[in-house]
């Protein structure tokens, strides 16, 4: 034991014995000294607590690691846009703002999981009487929540159903600025070289609301791009739908509330927002936000996943999801001119009986989808509660049951991934899954 | 970089203001702090004097009380701009008409609601020693937080998550009730409380964003559906320095006509909370639980919650008191506060979970100068995390 520890503690003993000599209170000196401790022991902790402050205040995401995140290279005014666009984005609608009178969610970040996909909670359904897309009975999409007063809409018997996963809203104005020819390259409707692949287009006409300078916009019939079909050739229409047919929120480009056919007559209008109940501006800053998200970075190349990437244009899926497709001119510079490799030709493509859901949509039978763009897979399960929900109705749960699912123009590409030996398939699907 | 230079010197200049106005002119009278039960008091149980009061008037008590706010907010990581903020700011007035009559008024603008609203109008009659009628707007008896939260004395910048985010507190309704304390339960002091108040309004499903939220019902002074609604506390005070209550409030919440069409039948909510106060081995602790019941129309029940839920634990100690020999009434005090509200059961996110720190300098009892740190997870519907944290110097004081 030290000297000087030894002669501190006989000082204090003595100074104990001389405070109660003078009948001084003995535990008050105590509860000093139990006092300084723990203030001491309080400032080391704010002093820790200033040392570790990036640490103990949350650090922000690694770019590339989220689907909420801007595109490189635009400019500050952009970047305002961009964030204004989020705030609107994010906006949950309440009832006195205007929601319902029928409705499917409250927000678009409700739909779309971190700009993601949605889930299995949040799909919407679609129906037909075949061909017939049953107005008159709520269609062409089931409203399934009202706000009170009004009565939610509900699923006629014997209809055909589709139900749709809300899609990633992310890389859309890439999308955008591929040129339509640029996607006709792609396209061959009648498989004039007979690999049995026929891609085709789904050629929509933009409705009149959207100004003809609106990219996808414009007279004539139009290169549809979004959607599980391409049925929508614009990224404004396809906003001001969702306002309209998801929240129920009227806009000038949808003025007139959406109203259950079914309801009885005769109920008051129990939505009491003037409408429009939000204007222009507000859903061109959600169509711009949306125009301005990065698809997510892919994974690191590894050497299993370049032999994926061989096996996986060997197998001949890169026919329909093509690698890279490149953009023409657009108004915002970080969308010109640049590769965009998003994995998919955009066109319609016959998936078999399996995936059919037997409802058109614009040029698009029961049989065709569009093909999906292969990106942000990779950190997909972050934002479905650490699953994937893959297909147009989350069905599969991983890119293996994805393709398994593959039928139609796209059996002999399953039939070639079924064939491989495991090795190859599990690199194959590493590499689908770094995307 | 302007508009940011005037708030610093505007945010001092008012912090100066503040502790030199609880400093100079404070008059440690009574506090209004949860550690004293009101079933103590020698006299009756709600002395005229319950608040530090800094001036009279011909009979008429008045003071007020402000909170300043200080922070390093971050959401994942990006800095919030509000750096500076007015916590809370409000007065209050108290006039004794008669011995057995008085009245008091108070009034607060809030941070957390963003909103200023009318705490108290309470008229007082004391039937006896130990019972008292009282009408007018007052706060209800939901739990001990929504009973007392002024400012200076508390020990966390930011009130919990259930009082905030389930109860509403500050939450005052319009009603008419008796207060009354007797010998209790195997010989330990019983309060009790019962109102007839206007109740939550349809504002908790009308207002919500996203989905069900209680406080966006409250401030219902005029009452939207004309039945009113029934608020009611009990506490057992096992000692001078512990109380266990328990507290409900029940009433229908909805219209049910509208243009002169029934459109919907009465449906209600009912919150119920319970808390705890006590003190062991130098601590003081404190708890406070809520769960609401909400009968949602059935078009919104797949987003709107039918359950919340929310609890908060509060560990907070002396650490050093008085500070420095001359300043005899000074206290250094430390807290830890763990506090979560789920939002709706039925679905795994939409939650928020909050850890809280704080270190607090009282160089007199009625001002506090307060450093925390927190740390939260809000967790939307998809179960996604948004952390958020922050560093916080608050300050708060009675002038």
């Amino acid at each position: 034991m030290p000297d000087s520890f030894l002669s501190k503690l006989i000082a204090d003993k003595v100074q104990i014995r001389l405070r109660r000599s003078k009948g001084e209170p003995v535990l008050r000196a105590k509860a000093d000294r139990g006092g300084r401790r723990r203030s001491a022991i309080a400032i080391c902790l704010l002093i820790m607590l200033g040392l570790g402050c990036d640490k103990l205040l949350t650090s922000p995401p690694a770019p590339g690691e989220r689907f909420d995140q801007p595109l490189q290279g635009l400019d500050n005014g952009e970047l305002g846009d961009f964030q204004d666009g989020q705030i609107q984005f994010r906006r949950a609608f309440t009832i006195t703002d205007g929601l319902g009178p029928i409705f499917n969610n409250v927000s678009c970040a409700t739909c779309h999981s971190g700009d993601g996909r949605g889930s299995t909670e949040n799909t919407l359904t679609r129906f037909s009487r075949g061909t017939d897309l049953d107005i008159g009975e709520g269609g062409p999409q089931i409203q399934d929540k009202a706000i009170p007063g009004a009565v939610a809409e509900r699923l006629p018997a014997g209809v055909d159903v589709s139900l749709r996963m809300p899609p990633a809203v992310f890389g859309v104005g890439l999308i955008e600025a591929l040129t339509d020819s640029v996607i006709l390259t792609h396209a061959d409707p009648s498989d004039a070289d007979a690999d049995g692949i026929s891609g085709r287009p789904n050629m929509v006409t933009p409705p009149g609301f959207v100004p003809a300078t609106e990219p996808g916009a414009g007279p004539g019939l139009r290169v549809g791009r979004f959607g599980r079909k391409a049925q929508v050739s614009s990224l404004l229409q396809q906003t001001a739908t969702a306002y309209h047919q998801d929240m129920g929120i009227t806009s000038p480009y949808f003025p007139t509330e959406n109203v259950n056919p079914l309801a009885p007559a005769g109920l008051p209008d129990p939505d009491r927002a003037p409408d429009p109940e939000v204007n222009a501006g507000q859903v061109n800053d959600v169509e711009q936000y949306m125009r301005m998200l990065a698809p997510p970075a892919p994974g690191e190349w590894t050497d299993q996943r370049r032999r994926g990437q061989a096996l996986f244009a060997s197998a001949r899926c890169a026919v329909c999801h093509v690698p890279t497709m490149h953009t023409g001119a657009h108004e915002i510079d970080a969308l010109s001119d640049r590769d965009v490799t998003l994995y998919s030709d955009l066109l319609l493509h016959d998936l078999g009986a399996a995936l059919a859901d037997n409802r058109p949509d614009g040029d698009a039978d029961g049989q065709e989808w569009r093909t999906a763009p292969l990106w942000g897979l990779r950190i997909a399960r972050e934002f479905q509660n650490g699953q994937l929900l893959l297909l147009h109705d989350g069905r599969a749960h991983s890119v293996d049951e994805a393709i398994r699912l593959h039928g139609g123009e796209a059996a002999a590409a399953r039939d070639a991934f079924l064939a491989m030996p495991p090795a190859d398939r599990a690199a194959l699907l590493d590499f689908v899954e770094s995307r | 970089m302007r508009a940011r230079g005037s708030n610093a010197a505007a945010g001092v200049a008012a912090l100066v203001v503040l502790l030199v106005a609880s400093v100079g002119r404070a008059t440690p009278l009574p506090g209004r702090g949860p550690a004293a039960p009101l079933v103590h008091e020698e006299k009756s149980p709600w002395p005229l004097h319950e608040g530090p009061y800094h001036g009279n008037l011909d009979g008429i008590a008045f003071g007020a009380y402000g909170e300043l706010r200080f922070a390093e907010d971050r959401i994942r990581g990006v800095t919030n701009p509000e750096w500076f903020s007015v916590g809370r700011v409000g007065g209050f007035v108290s006039a004794r008409l008669n011995p057995r009559f008085e009245i008091l008024g108070e009034g607060a603008w809030d941070r957390g609601p963003d909103d200023f609203s009318l705490e108290q109008v309470d008229l007082r009659y004391r039937l006896k020693r130990s019972m008292q009628l009282h009408a007018g707007v007052f706060l209800v008896p939901l739990g001990r937080t929504n009973l007392w939260h002024d400012g200076p004395a508390y020990e966390f910048a930011e009130r919990s998550l259930p009082a905030t985010q389930l109860i509403g507190v500050p939450n005052a309704q319009l009603g008419i009730g008796l207060r009354g304390a007797g010998g209790g339960l195997h010989g330990r002091p019983l309060t009790y409380e019962v109102d007839v108040v206007t109740g939550y309004d349809d504002g908790l499903i009308m207002d919500a964003a996203g989905g069900t939220r209680v406080p966006k019902g409250r401030n219902n002074y005029g009452d939207n559906n004309g039945v009113p609604a029934l608020a009611a506390r009990v506490a057992v005070h096992p000692s001078s320095t512990s109380e266990i209550g328990f507290a409900e409030q029940s009433g229908q919440y909805n219209k049910t006509v509208l243009g002169g069409v029934t459109i919907d039948h009465a449906r209600y909510l009912h919150v119920l909370v319970a808390d705890a106060t006590s003190g062991f081995a130098g601590f003081n602790l404190f708890g406070e639980a809520a769960v609401a019941l909400i009968d949602v129309p059935p078009g919104l029940q797949a987003l709107y919650a039918q359950q919340q839920w929310g609890a908060s634990v509060e560990l907070t100690r002396t650490l050093r008191e008085p500070i420095f020999g001359g300043w005899t009434r000074s206290k250094l005090s430390g807290g830890l506060r763990v506090d979560a509200v789920d939002f709706d059961p039925s679905v795994l996110g939409d939650s928020r979970t909050r850890l809280s720190m704080s270190l607090n300098f009282r160089q007199i009892p009625l001002g506090v100068i307060r450093l925390g740190w927190y740390y939260e997870i809000a967790r939307d519907r998809f179960n996604n995390k948004t952390p958020k944290a922050g560093v916080t110097v608050t300050t708060a004081a009675y002038f």
